[in-house]
């Protein structure tokens, strides 16, 4: 139950943030976030393809994918670069949309993802992190973090979860 | 780069909206360890009653709490439903970015496989 609790805590503080280090030089994993043809044959969870993939690779230029699961159904998601630095570091928004990239009015929030890549003796350590945030009015607001010290509230959460 | 299922986009949306608050983050934090009233709620900060009340008026919006209908001092107490909406949905990004490095780290040996092939062929 301990390690369940932790996990929740760590969830609710930070939203997402996943390190990984890869056998592969930086210039190579960089490559891969940032050029449709790598981009599309990683993205997504085992057996999920990426059909479409779009990728306008400057400070506000937009991005849009689709996913499609092993049953055929499409996911398309689209979003605008707040930062690119090769091959350092890469921002950007991520919103659900349709095919047109219109963001799906159903989903009123806009998440940001940032990604971190680290040189670590000829591999690389990529650090992601992944905020959800309301779009729109809210987002200032947002950005400056919902996602600290609930420690207490993490650990109600953890109670109601096991009642 | 969304993950396949949909949870109560609204009320998700509700819920970061008010969590993006630290008065409101501390106000639940405080509700975490029992109920309390307006007043008490608002000792701890440098906001007016009226503050106070706008913020609590956000956090039952979202139905992160609840405020009793006991006339005088009308506790509030708080909710964990919507918290846990949140855990859902970081628990699904985390496992969406989970399954896709997996198959990042597949896919650079693989390249890098093809670029040696590539190498000592030339």
């Amino acid at each position: 139950m301990t390690a369940n609790r932790d996990r929740t805590t760590a969830q609710v503080q930070q939203a997402i943030v996943i390190t990984r280090v890869f056998d592969a030089p930086r210039e190579l994993v960089w490559k891969a976030w940032t050029e449709p043809e790598h981009f599309a044959r990683w993205y997504g969870p085992k057996g999920f393809t990426t059909p479409v993939c779009r990728i306008d690779l400057r400070v506000g230029g937009k991005y849009l994918n689709c996913m499609r699961s092993p049953q055929g159904q499409d996911f398309w998601s689209t979003g605008v670069f707040r930062e690119v630095v090769a091959p350092e570091r890469l921002v950007m928004t991520g919103s659900r949309a349709d095919k047109d990239g219109n963001v799906d009015a159903d989903w009123p929030m806009e998440t940001q993802i940032s990604v971190a890549f680290e040189e670590d003796d000829g591999r690389t350590k990529v650090t992601l992190k992944h905020v959800g945030m309301p779009a729109g009015k809210g987002r200032d607001m947002a950005e400056a973090g919902w996602n600290e010290s609930l420690d207490k509230l993490a650990d109600v959460l953890a109670e109601s979860r096991r009642a | 780069m969304m993950p396949r299922h949909r949870a109560r986009p609204d009320h998700l949306s509700a819920t970061f909206a008010a969590l993006a608050d630290p008065t409101r983050r501390a106000i639940l934090a405080r509700l975490a360890s029992g109920e309390a009233s307006v007043t008490e709620l608002a000792k701890p900060f440098d906001v007016t009653l009226p503050g106070i009340s706008k913020h609590l008026k956000v956090l039952q919006r979202a139905g992160l709490i609840t405020q009793g209908r006991r006339a005088q001092w009308r506790p509030c107490r708080l909710r964990g439903r919507p918290l846990r909406e949140v855990a859902d949905w970081v628990e699904r990004y985390r496992r969406f970015w989970e399954e896709s490095f997996d198959r990042l780290d597949d896919y650079l040996r693989e390249v890098q496989r093809r670029e040696k092939r590539h190498d000592r062929k030339s």
